[in-house]
């Protein structure tokens, strides 16, 4: 029989919300750059792009093997004036689950990719 | 012994779903115009009466609500979402709605416990 102690809990929350968190963020943007970064707005590739983004970022995350379940999430949205505003809720477990949010922006576009990760 | 659930309760049920964002957005929104002022309030409204309602549902899920809106413009637009779960437990349920001033879109992703 396996030994549990509470304390693990604690530890695996902490590692979760410092050290996965930055480097899910730095993962993030590098998907981003790799995808977008020193491009314009381009409706025919808009598609392309999007997929492309969600797919690699996901790739790496599992690639991490942590035991999740991921949602990746991106929107790009040209830079025309308009108004945008995301709001996301989450009914999970807090101490186990969690979720990360980059803002990227170039001169013709903003990029909001967002990850949940909640614990299987 | 196991707790014994029903299929009913270990699928993503995306009708029901469905018809609580609707409710939810003519209940938040209804036939406003978007006003930069109040988006805020009304994305955050959204998501969490969605939650709220989708909790009392009271299956053993967790919830993911996602609210997007965009002032009509004339920018373009693009999301996509990717997704690594269990596909015979987990689902997602997406909601596009427009107004004569606005796009707005709720998804809702679901995961089994």
């Amino acid at each position: 029989m396996e030994e549990y102690s509470s304390g693990d809990d604690v530890n695996l929350f902490f590692y979760i919300n410092t050290v996965i968190k930055s480097s899910i963020v730095s993962l993030l943007k590098f998907c981003i750059e790799g995808v977008i970064g020193g491009t314009d707005y381009n409706q025919n590739k808009i598609n392309q792009w999007t997929a492309s983004i969600v797919e690699h970022s996901l790739t790496h995350l599992v690639k991490l093997g942590r035991p999740f379940k991921y949602i990746v999430n991106c929107s790009v949205m040209q830079k025309s004036g308009a108004g945008l505003h995301t709001a996301n809720s989450c009914y999970w477990d807090t101490t186990t689950d969690g979720s990360c949010t980059v803002r990227w922006e170039n001169r013709t576009m903003y990029c909001v990719v967002s990850v949940f990760a909640v614990a299987m | 012994m196991d707790d014994y659930l029903t299929d009913e309760q270990t699928v993503f049920d995306v009708e029901d779903v469905n018809k609580i964002i609707k409710d939810t957005l003519e209940t938040v929104i209804g036939e406003n115009s978007y006003k930069h002022s109040r988006v805020n309030q009304w994305s955050t409204n959204v998501v969490e009466q969605c939650l709220l309602r989708l909790s009392k549902l009271g299956k053993p899920y967790k919830y993911i609500v996602n609210c997007f809106i965009m002032q009509k413009n004339g920018a373009g637009q693009q999301t996509a979402t990717s997704c690594f779960w269990d596909n015979s437990s987990d689902g997602s349920c997406m909601v596009k709605w427009e107004k004569d001033s606005m796009y707005v879109q709720v998804s809702v992703f679901g995961l089994a416990i």
